[in-house]
């Protein structure tokens, strides 16, 4: 015989009554937004950044970072750390440079965000279609927290995202590759 | 279905005879047999067992005021979503992908393009005329119990219309409906 289920714990929202991920498609995400800062932190990264600082310079590139499930907060990233960071690069906000982010959606299932293609003139989604066929996985185009629309992709890609976005499209050089990685941006060339 | 589903719908309420019980416990333990050692707790032999009778032929199997099951007619019964998420993997799944979330979530069927695109996903095994648990691209939990219209592997070559009729979703009348009183 089948071994005795365990109940599973669903974080639902006291909003909108639905399980936090859903919050986003409920009658009313604006109002649910204070109480997911707080409670689901891992399910809205962009929340925070948002909530933290919204005057910050939209990060203008392809930036990929990785968060894991047990850091859950790193996504409050000071804009101004990330500005200076690696390399010495001050002037990054002109410069057009492609952000790769994995983002742990819950518990296993992950997924890699790519901002910024389209400042190299790539077509979102075209590109979409081509990461969603090439690691054989959901990819879509969606409007990211600054209102600019990024790439979703569904699990971690970030192995060979870099290598497939240069040959793919060669105007995109190495160099502007980032990743994300615990809040700051690094480049993808190590 | 629930779509507008208020508990001021409801004809009757009616405990049901043992003998009803242990039929409605036994297609439900056929249906979903992960479920059956805990069946004694979910629909507890001793607690009543309310039918509650909806428009639309539909039933709600309530225990202590709570709506756990539900079926159309004498067809196979399903779990409320709340219920279905503290047992996910008690139903097949099928999974749509993000650009269907809002549609399903308005009460919507599933169109099999949405089953069928990279976001989605078929367990190929599911038959036409079964209850399935309805996933999204990138989300943990179910949005939408579905009653698929034709097989897995019909959605995947046919690929056109609709795929799974939309029986319960998120926020509909039936989630709302936490208690009957
Ligand atoms: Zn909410």
């Amino acid at each position: 015989m089948a071994a005795k289920p365990i109940p599973q714990q669903v974080l639902y929202c006291p909003v909108c009554s639905l399980p936090a991920e859903y919050c986003e498609y409920g009658p009313d995400f604006e109002k649910c937004k204070p109480w997911l800062i707080k409670n689901a932190p891992e399910l809205y990264p962009e929340l925070a950044k948002e909530a933290a600082d919204k005057t910050a310079e939209q990060l203008e590139g392809l930036e990929v970072s990785s968060a894991s499930k047990s850091q859950g907060s790193t996504s409050d990233s000071k804009p101004e750390e990330v500005k200076k960071l690696p390399g010495g690069k001050v002037k990054k906000k002109e410069k057009p440079e492609v952000v790769v982010e994995k983002v742990v959606r819950n518990k296993r299932k992950c997924v890699t965000i790519i901002k910024g293609l389209d400042m190299f003139g790539v077509k979102l989604s075209d590109a979409s279609k081509k990461l969603g066929k090439k690691f054989a996985s959901g990819a879509s185009v969606v409007k990211g927290p600054t209102e600019k629309e990024q790439i979703d992709v569904q699990g971690d890609i970030m192995y060979d995202i870099v290598e497939f976005i240069t040959e793919t499209w060669t105007n995109v050089p190495e160099s502007a590759i980032y990743f994300m990685e615990e809040g700051r941006k690094v480049p993808a060339t190590a | 279905m629930f779509k507008k589903f208020t508990s001021e719908e409801i004809s009757a309420q009616n405990q049901v005879k043992a003998s009803v019980q242990r039929k409605i416990r036994q297609s439900i333990s056929e249906e979903y047999p992960d479920l059956e050692p805990i069946l004694d707790e979910l629909l507890p032999k001793k607690s009543p067992l309310i039918v509650a009778k909806c428009q639309n032929h539909i039933n709600l199997v309530v225990v202590n005021n709570v709506p756990l099951f539900f079926n159309v007619r004498d067809g196979p019964y399903m779990p409320t979503l709340r219920l279905l998420h503290q047992y996910p993997s008690i139903m097949k799944m099928l999974r749509v992908d993000r650009g269907a979330i809002k549609f399903v979530l308005a009460g919507a069927n599933i169109m099999c393009p949405g089953l069928t695109s990279a976001g989605g996903a078929l367990d190929e095994e599911v038959p036409a005329e079964a209850p399935v648990a309805i996933m999204a691209e990138g989300k943990q939990h179910a949005l939408a119990i579905g009653y698929t219209k034709m097989s897995a592997k019909d959605i995947k070559s046919i690929n056109k219309g609709i795929g799974v009729d939309n029986m319960h979703y998120l926020n509909d009348g039936l989630w709302k409906t936490l208690h009957l009183d």
